[in-house]
């Protein structure tokens, strides 16, 4: 197995498709982060800086979208990319009967090739997120505390298990799919929809369940929200979302992005305005990080299954 | 004989003529009439009676009835042996005057026994004075009779008064009174003042009506008054009731006393806290807390009953067993046992929850800090799943590994 990984992980980066992938984000990151940085030292000077000012460097958004945000929808791409060619590639060129062929076991082959993804987006997420942490203290000057460096790390792991899970699909549709175009159209369409489309879709249903006649009746409202926050999380796209802003942002008490506070509560809450701590971050968004971690669990199962259910001498 | 009748008829008509014109000469020729130089120096009341304490003062008047300018010397002609007389206008001592053509003076004349310091000797004394002109040429004397009776001397001769005796406050005020203080007497003195505390711990002071100077005595001119504030403070623990405070103000062996009385109706205090001095806890969603809240009566009067109020937030719960505390004496203090429940779906983090004390015009607030906590179940149960989940996987690996 540690055969095919390191030979895996050996042609992941030497391949250009990959060098490519590197360039861009480490471009579009730089640039983002840049923004960032300049935007959150404009809202920052005069004040003193709020503890997490160093977190806000990964949610600000600069003038398009945050880091966050990036890699929320253009993670899943980077996943696609590196595994939709991972079964029916060798198929095509010939060359995984040959491979079945030396004294290898078949798991190995699937074992390797997934984890060898995972190792390189680890190490792609990991040096971002570093590049992106020294930028900020060049350019915002922010200090990090051990708080704000857990939950990074504990981001860092989130992010690497959702592009993981993506990784998996892709893989899975390798299998399935004998032409490479397809697996490749099947990911990409996947992501779309569950990216793009599942917002709409869930505010259809939510609209047709609980309908609202007045914007004005909080409780129609509510429920609205409730029912369209539920349908959406069928969406990875929406769970590490949710799970990565209450992650980010200490001040968030709620991973849902809509709460109803009574004027009392306010006022109470008010109070005392102090960042969680971070394991009441944690059991926060405990379920979506469960379900995310599942579903890349999962997702690598069902991969396994069918390569090994698979007939490979059909070819 | 007929020029003898015409001598007789002429005398007659000479005489009736005289008699007639005797009104008309005699009109104009009266202020001719009036003397060349005339002066009158006579007492205004030539019999005094004065107390033995007074003084002996008598008027007396100088005129000039006579057609030119005097100018008047005074004497003393006669006094008792002893006596020392004088003359004097407003507060200058004279020992002449000058009197214009048909005008008055009025002179004071004051006698007093030389020995004698202030009071003079009962008995009839005689005096007369003597007014001479410049010239000496014309002379004019009055004579006065002065009785010196023995003064019945006043009882009091410090007075003392108040408007408000009685005054009533908390035990927590400090009261203020305020006495008149005469002095009946005919000399200025000092007075000593002096105020007797009820019990200890009180504190007493004597302060000018307008200045905030505390004095133990005051100077008080003759027969003039002033006002004192006297200050009583009481102790913040004093009990009701109704105190006495004698006031007594003395000069040498004159004294005069009064008593102010302070009516306590008590303090009304309460303050709360929790046995520790925590303010905060901490709760888990759908759970509750609960904790002991001590109320203790920091007054001087009986809470009769202390009823309870929160602010909290919506469809958050607070409930105080009992509901109310009835009959805290000073001092005394009671439990009450405060559970906080959390809304179902409050949000995690720091919540503040206000409970207030509400007794007898007193009260007190407390605030609590409740740190709403997540529910550890749903980790549990996530954690739970990712294990199931792995051993899911680790079957997979077993069945269809290594083939």
């Amino acid at each position: 197995m540690w055969t095919i990984f390191r030979k895996e992980l050996a042609d992941h980066f030497s391949s250009s498709r990959f060098l490519i992938m590197l360039c861009l984000i480490a471009m579009v990151t730089l640039i983002i982060t840049y923004m960032a940085g300049i935007n959150l030292r404009e809202e920052l000077s005069g004040g003193s800086k709020p503890g997490s000012a160093f977190l806000m460097l990964f949610t600000t958004s600069g003038r398009f979208f945050s880091l966050s945000q990036f890699i929320t929808f253009f993670g899943p791409l980077l996943g696609i990319i590196m595994g939709f060619d991972a079964i029916n590639g060798e198929r095509s060129k010939g060359t995984l009967p040959k491979l079945l062929s030396q004294p290898i076991y078949r798991d190995a082959i699937i074992n390797g090739k997934f984890l060898a993804g995972v190792a390189v987006i680890a190490i792609l997420f990991t040096s971002l997120i570093l590049l992106i942490a020294g930028l900020g203290l060049l350019t915002v000057g922010a200090i990090p505390g051990i708080n704000e460096v857990a939950r990074l790390i504990i981001y860092l792991l989130v992010s690497i298990a959702y592009v993981a899970f993506w990784l998996g699909l892709s893989i899975v549709f390798s299998i399935l799919f004998r032409s490479v175009a397809t697996s490749a159209l099947a990911g990409v369409a996947l992501w779309i929809f569950l990216a793009f489309f599942t917002g709409f879709c869930s505010s259809l249903i939510a609209d047709a369940v609980a309908p609202v006649d007045n914007q004005k009746n909080t409780q129609q409202v509510i429920a609205n929200r409730e029912v369209k926050h539920k349908i959406s999380l069928i969406s990875p796209v929406n769970l590490y979302t949710d799970a990565t802003s209450t992650l980010l942002n200490p001040y968030r008490k709620t991973s849902k992005s809509f709460a109803l506070l009574g004027p009392m509560e306010r006022i109470s809450m008010n109070r005392f305005q102090n960042p969680l701590p971070l394991g009441q971050s944690l059991l926060v968004v405990v379920p979506y990080l469960t379900t995310l971690l599942s579903l890349t669990v999962i997702c690598f199962g069902a991969a396994y299954i069918c390569f090994l259910r698979q007939e490979i001498r059909s070819t | 004989m007929r020029a003898h009748r015409i001598f007789l008829f002429s005398l007659c008509f000479i005489a009736v003529n005289v008699m007639l014109c005797i009104p008309f000469i005699q009109t104009p020729g009266s202020a001719a009439q009036k003397p060349e130089r005339k002066i009158v120096a006579a007492f205004k009341y030539p019999g005094l009676t004065v107390p033995s304490d007074g003084k002996l003062k008598a008027d007396l008047v100088v005129k000039n009835k006579g057609l030119t300018d005097e100018t008047v010397f005074l004497e003393v002609a006669e006094k008792p042996a002893g006596w020392e007389a004088s003359f004097s206008t407003y507060n200058k001592t004279v020992s002449g005057v000058f009197v214009g053509e048909e005008s008055k003076k009025s002179i004071t004349f004051k006698a007093r026994k030389k020995d004698a310091d202030k009071k003079l000797p009962t008995g009839t004394y005689h005096f007369r004075i003597r007014a001479v002109t410049e010239d000496g040429l014309i002379e004019q004397s009055a004579s006065l009779s002065v009785t010196v009776v023995e003064k019945e001397t006043r009882e009091k001769t410090i007075g003392l008064s108040t408007s408000y005796p009685m005054l009533q406050g908390p035990a927590d005020t400090s009261f203020e009174f305020t006495i008149n203080v005469s002095n009946n007497s005919a000399k200025a003195g000092l007075f000593n003042l002096q105020a007797k505390a009820p019990a200890k711990g009180w504190k007493t002071s004597f302060k000018p009506a307008y200045e905030d100077k505390q004095i133990s005595s005051l100077n008080i001119k003759a027969n003039k008054s002033k006002s004192v504030k006297v200050e009583i403070t009481p102790p913040r623990q004093a009990s009701t009731g109704t105190y006495p405070i004698d006031v007594r103000v003395w000069q040498g062996e004159i004294e005069a006393t009064t008593t102010l009385k302070v009516k306590l109706t008590g303090t009304y205090n309460i303050s709360c806290n929790t046995p520790k001095g925590l303010l905060s806890a901490e709760v888990e969603k759908g759970g509750d807390t609960t904790m002991s809240l001590l109320v203790k009566n920091t007054g001087s009067a009986t809470q009769k009953k202390i009823s309870f109020v929160s602010f909290k937030p919506e469809d958050w719960q607070v409930n105080f067993k009992p509901k109310t505390v009835t009959g805290i004496k000073p001092g005394e203090m009671k439990q009450v046992e405060v559970s906080i429940i959390p809304a179902e779906d409050a949000l995690v983090g720091d919540y503040s929850v206000g409970v207030k004390a509400q007794g007898q015009k007193a009260s007190d607030k407390v605030e609590f800090r409740i740190t709403v906590k997540a529910s550890a179940a749903w980790g549990w149960i996530g954690v739970g799943i990712i294990i199931l989940v792995i051993v899911g996987l680790a079957i997979t690996f077993r069945i269809l590994g290594r083939r």
